[in-house]
Formats: structure tokens, C-alpha cells, sequence
């Protein structure tokens, strides 16, 4: 093995011209994978993060409550108990707070817009602090009652600084308008697409337009340590709650408030409880990961081809060389088995050199571009929920991708190293290249 | 120099051909290469095949070498009937029983003199480094490229080659050493040497030795020589 090892390592070394050829280009497929694995995972985790500070936990509790048949309210009533439980049930949650949600329009002297409220405790997350970067004010604001943080693009849209007050104008259940002066107290950078349609205020003020009671709330949002378990833990919650004796909605990857008019058609009352994670949550949004990705597999698949051909053309060169030699092999005692191999070694070490190669300049051609802050473009911004590019490497990809162009170009030299190996040894003994 | 012998002695027999017919197929057409063959080789023969180019001499030595098998007849090596046995059982007699030198001493280019000599005995397996490297420094010593292990096939004279083709293809211990055209592409000097280094092995060692050639001075070095004419041997 070793040996045949050596072999291949040399007859590698002594094509250099080719060996390089192939390499790179191998190394290039690598780099790319590479590349657009870490923006999707970038993209991901950006939008994770800002999905997860405005709009949704890693896994929501939320529900609709219905007086009548024909009215739904999306609120979780008599929820402490259910915190409580939550808190007991779901070890790996790192925080489990409750907030109110709400949708109304904001109004200035000088223009209106339409937003979603998220009634928050500011105290009780402080990953708001830790994610939200204040441009104006001060987020502690939001301990008094009726004040609002605003992002940057409704500020600007709504020509108000901090200090300025606003009417909050929301529908009730029952058909009225409620209205409340909220001050701005804050005024943070735009965090994408969910930054333009979401406000922060405490929940008291939100309890007191919708007119709600101190033992209800909108949802209840866990953080979890690993974000990837969050539908294993909304599965296991959806089961715990029912024998818990909660009634649920059927599972369905959508926003709550996509599923309100569903849910007012149907004919039931009284309180139902919904379990989501924060892919349900944004649905919406997840095609541009799916766009991503899909964008990725083609571009990778594609010049995947193009390499796998390469390599194969040049393993059909190398065997047609080496002809001869193959049937020396052969006449001195050496079987198919090893024939095979020596040739399937050569293609895996190009593969594997190659790609761990790409796969290194792929992880520091990463963290260039982060370094470098590429600002976004202002409809990429919104869509990636970040100003600037940002990558994500991910070792787990990183090897993956590596692992991957190595074995499709592997699998792929097996048929023309089969081929070296059926060679008759009196034919290619005598051949004459 | 002993005369060259017309029949074998009588001895074990390592090589016998009974019949032996093969045809190559070209096209529509058939071309008899050698026709109704008949030879026995006994061990620690130096024999020579003999002949015009196209007189079936590599034939012949494909079929004996197990690396061709025959259209028609029996070939028996080192007790085996070639024609009854599987690529992998061929393969290991090759191994094991039989040594190739070649005419244009088809050494591996990327591998050392030393590690071309060991390759042999790596594929045969169960043979520790110090002991592998211990044979091929004799062998090597003993062709006279003693200082030369770690020189690659380019960087070697063309009898230099051969010397490294000869001791590979004696590292195994064969029962018996095939060489098509040995000397061909050497020059008349080299070529000399080449033959009688192969007769010194033969007779220190009682390798048999078949080789081909149509080279006169080096068919007279054999203990015997086999005259192939249209693929029979000439009375």
C-alpha cells in the first residue's frame, strides 16, 4: 500500500503541468463551496439573530384565546403557570421570557406607518441589549410606561428623534380603536426586512391598548443554547403540552398572524396553544436560504462536472502512458485489485491535496471578507437583515465540502482505474503508446 | 563455450508444451502465430529461443510467462496447466514462479533502483523490510550496481537498467527467468555482459533462464538453442 502510495505521489509529482491543472481547479470548486456555504450560513445566522431579537424565540408559545366562534384574540391566557412548566420541561432554553404582540399604526405630525408591537419586559432580555446597536437613546428607556424604541428607517420615515411622542393606534378584539402617546426613548440601527415593521414597547403599555389581563400574554419565546434543536424541542413541547391537557392547533409553518383568519373561521372557543420554531415563524423568509442553497448546489454541481471530466480525461491520459507499465506490474505478479488501486490512490490524493487546499483558502478568503465589512447593497441589506456581508464558516461545512469534492472525484476515477485494471497484461505489455 | 544442445536434458521439467497452437485475429482475418508446438524446458536450463522477427518468439514466451494464454494445446508451468487457472491464480504463479526481464526493461520510471528490485517481494508479501532490503543490496551488489540503490531508472545507463530489470526479476527466487530480447536494445559491449551475467546466475544459482534473441553472439552462450521458423521449431 505504501508503496503504491509512493507511486502515485511520484507519478503526480513528475506531471507536474497537469497535476497543477487539475489541482487548482479542484482547489477553486473547493473555495467556492466553501465561500457560499459560509455566506448562506452567514445569512443564516444574521437573520437568526435578528429574527430571534424582534420577531420570535428559537421556539414560540402562542396560541389564539376565542370568546365567540367568530372572534380570535392571539394571546396565551393564565400563562405563568405555563412558563413555569416550560422552564422545567426545556432544560436546554437559555431564556424564557413572555411577550405581547400587537399590530397598530404609529402616527407623527408629519406621516404615519403601519407596525407590529412587541410588548417586551426590557429587563427580563437582555439579548435585546446585547443585539440591538443604539444609534439615539437609551433602551432602558422602555421601563417607563408608554414609550417606544423605533428603528432607524421608521424614525427617519416618521421624522422623529427620541424625546418626540407618537399616537400607537391598534383594533381591539371587539372592533374599537384604542390610541396611546408613547415617547421615543430609542432609536436603533436598521436590522433588515423585520426592522421596517416592528416597534418595541413595555408590555404594560401594549396590555393597556388591547386591553388586557395582567395574567395575559402573546408568546412565550425560548432561546435555546443550540438554535438546531429547536423543532426536536417544539416536537417534544407540542407532545408535553397535549398531555399536559392543552388543547393545540395543528402544526403549520406559518407566522401567527397568517393563521389568524384560519383560525377565526373555525368553530371553537376558549383558549388553543400553538408550538412553532423560528423557521415557522419567519416561513417567509427562509426562500432566500432556499435560493442560497439552491444557487450553491447548482454552481458546485456544475463545476463539479466540469473537474470530475477533467480528472477523468487525465486519468484516461495517464493510463494510456503508462500502458506499458501496467503490464509490467501485471507480468511481475501484481493482481487487478492493486492495479485498481494504484490508480484510484493517485486521483485521491489530487482530490484530497486539492480540496484541503481550496478548503483552507475558502476559510481565510472568509474571514477576509469579513474583515473587509463589504457593505450591502440597500435591498440586500434588507433581505440578508445586515448592512454588511457576513460569513459564517462552519468547520462542519468546511469538511463536508472538502469531504464531498474529494469523493464524487474518487467515485468518478473508479471506472477508468477498472479499466487500467481489466487490461489484458500481453496487450498492454506490447503496447506502443 | 558449450555447443548449443537440440534436446533438453533429462531433468525436472519446469516448462512443457504440448500442442500449442495460438492464432492472433485480425479483422477476418486469422493469423497463426505458433502451430502445434511441442517443448519441454528442464530446471537450470540457459536456453535460448531463436528466429526471425515474426517466427512466434514472443508468442511463445507470452504463453510460458502466463501473461497470453494459448488458442489450442497444453501449457504447463512449474506443474500448473496455465490454461486451467483464473487471472488471480495466473497472477501469483507469475508471482511466485517466474521472473521477467524485458527488452526495453520496463522499470517503474518514479520508483529507485532499490525500490524497483523490492517491489516484487512487497507484492508477494510476508517478507520484513530488513530482510527485503538485505536481498536486494546483495542482488544489486551482485549485478554490479552496489552503489547505485537509490538512482532512479532515468538516471541509469541503458545496461545499467537491465542490470536493475535482471536482479528484479531474480529477487523472488523465480523457477524460472523470461527475457524477450535482452540485449536488443543495448549496444553489442553491454549487450555481452548483460548475457553473461545472466549465465553466471544461471550457474551459481540453477535459475533457468529462457530468453530471446536473434543476436548470433548471444545465441552461442546457450546451453540450448530453439529455432522457431512460421511459429514451429525448425528440425
Amino acid at each position: 500500500m505504501s508503496r503504491l502510495l509512493l507511486i502515485a505521489a511520484r507519478n503526480l509529482l513528475q506531471h507536474r503541468g497537469r497535476t497543477l491543472m487539475l489541482g487548482s481547479a479542484i482547489a477553486l470548486v473547493t473555495l467556492l463551496l466553501v465561500l457560499l456555504t459560509s455566506v448562506s450560513r452567514g445569512v443564516q445566522d444574521t437573520m437568526l439573530r435578528a429574527a430571534t431579537t424582534i420577531a420570535t424565540g428559537h421556539v414560540n408559545i402562542a396560541g389564539f384565546y376565542k370568546i365567540t366562534s367568530g372572534q380570535a384574540a392571539p394571546v396565551v391566557t393564565r400563562y405563568e403557570p405555563l412558563v413555569k412548566w416550560v422552564r422545567q420541561e426545556v432544560p436546554e432554553a437559555r431564556l424564557v421570557v413572555d411577550r405581547l404582540r400587537g399590530w397598530g399604526k404609529l402616527i407623527s405630525p408629519t406621516a404615519s406607518v403601519q407596525v407590529g408591537v412587541r410588548g417586551v419586559d426590557i429587563d427580563a432580555e437582555p439579548e435585546l441589549a446585547r443585539v440591538l446597536s443604539i444609534v439615539q437613546g437609551d433602551l432602558r428607556g422602555l421601563r417607563r410606561p408608554n414609550t417606544a424604541l423605533l428603528f432607524a428607517k421608521q424614525a427617519e420615515k416618521l421624522a422623529v428623534r427620541v424625546g418626540d411622542t407618537l399616537t400607537l393606534s391598534a383594533p381591539t378584539v371587539r372592533g374599537a380603536n384604542n390610541a396611546v402617546d408613547v415617547e421615543v426613548v430609542a432609536i436603533a440601527r436598521n436590522l433588515g426586512l423585520l426592522s421596517q415593521f416592528n416597534i418595541f414597547a413595555p408590555k404594560q403599555t401594549v396590555r393597556e391598548i388591547y386591553l388586557l389581563k395582567r395574567d395575559t400574554t402573546g408568546a412565550i419565546q425560548l432561546l435555546l443554547r443550540d438554535p438546531s434543536r429547536a423543532a426536536g424541542v417544539a416536537e417534544r413541547l407540542r407532545a408535553g403540552l397535549t398531555r399536559q391537557g392543552y388543547r393545540l392547533l395543528d402544526a403549520q409553518a406559518e407566522p401567527f398572524w397568517m393563521k389568524i383568519p384560519i383560525v377565526t373561521r373555525e368553530d371553537w372557543t376558549g383558549q388553543k396553544l400553538d408550538v412553532t420554531t423560528w423557521r415557522d415563524e419567519l416561513a417567509m423568509l427562509t426562500w432566500i436560504l432556499t435560493a442560497f442553497d439552491t444557487v450553491t448546489v447548482v454552481v458546485v454541481g456544475i463545476l463539479l462536472v466540469i473537474i470530475v471530466i477533467g480528472v477523468m480525461n487525465a486519468l484516461w491520459i495517464s493510463i494510456r502512458e503508462r500502458t506499458r507499465e501496467i503490464g509490467t506490474l501485471r507480468a511481475i505478479g501484481m493482481g487487478r485489485g492493486r492495479v485498481l488501486l494504484m490508480f484510484m490512490l493517485e486521483s485521491g490524493l489530487l482530490a484530497l491535496g486539492a480540496t484541503t487546499i481550496g478548503a483552507l483558502l475558502g476559510v481565510a478568503g472568509a474571514h477576509l471578507l469579513n474583515a473587509a465589512r463589504i457593505e450591502l447593497s440597500p435591498g440586500f441589506a434588507i433581505f440578508l437583515m445586515s448592512d454588511t456581508l457576513q460569513l459564517a464558516v462552519w468547520p462542519r461545512a468546511v469538511v463536508g465540502a472538502a469531504a464531498l469534492i474529494s469523493g464524487v472525484i474518487t467515485c468518478f476515477a473508479l471506472y477508468p482505474a477498472y479499466r487500467a485494471a481489466r487490461l489484458r497484461p500481453v496487450l498492454a505489455l506490447h503496447d506502443v503508446g | 563455450m558449450p555447443e548449443p544442445l537440440s534436446e533438453p536434458p533429462s531433468a525436472e521439467r519446469i516448462v512443457q508444451l504440448e500442442g500449442v497452437r495460438k492464432d492472433y485475429r485480425l479483422g477476418a482475418v486469422v493469423v497463426p502465430a505458433l502451430r502445434a508446438l511441442d517443448l519441454t524446458i528442464s530446471r537450470g536450463e540457459f536456453s535460448a529461443i531463436a528466429g526471425p522477427s515474426g517466427s512466434g518468439k514472443t508468442t511463445l514466451l507470452n504463453l510460458i510467462g502466463c501473461v497470453d494464454v494459448a488458442t489450442a494445446g497444453r501449457v504447463t508451468v512449474a506443474g500448473q496447466e496455465t490454461g486451467q487457472l483464473s487471472d488471480r491464480a495466473l497472477t501469483r504463479l507469475r508471482l511466485f514462479q517466474i521472473g521477467f526481464i524485458f527488452q526495453s526493461f520496463n522499470l517503474v520510471p518514479v520508483l529507485t533502483a532499490l525500490q524497483n528490485i523490492e517491489f516484487p517481494l512487497l507484492l508477494q508479501g510476508g517478507i520484513g523490510r530488513a530482510e527485503r532490503h538485505e536481498r536486494v543490496r546483495a542482488l544489486l551488489a551482485r549485478v554490479g550496481l552496489g552503489d547505485h540503490a537509490e538512482h532512479r531508472p532515468g538516471e541509469l545507463s541503458g545496461g545499467q537498467r537491465q542490470r536493475v530489470a535482471i536482479a528484479r526479476a531474480l529477487v523472488t527466487r523465480p523457477a524460472l527467468v523470461l527475457a524477450d530480447e535482452p540485449t536488443a536494445n543495448l549496444d553489442s559491449k553491454t549487450g555481452g555482459t548483460i548475457i553473461e551475467l545472466m549465465q553466471q546466475l544461471n550457474e551459481q544459482d540453477g535459475t533457468t533462464f529462457l530468453f530471446s534473441t536473434h543476436d548470433q553472439q548471444v545465441i552461442k552462450h546457450a546451453h540450448r538453442v530453439i529455432r522457431l521458423v512460421d511459429g514451429q521449431i525448425a528440425a
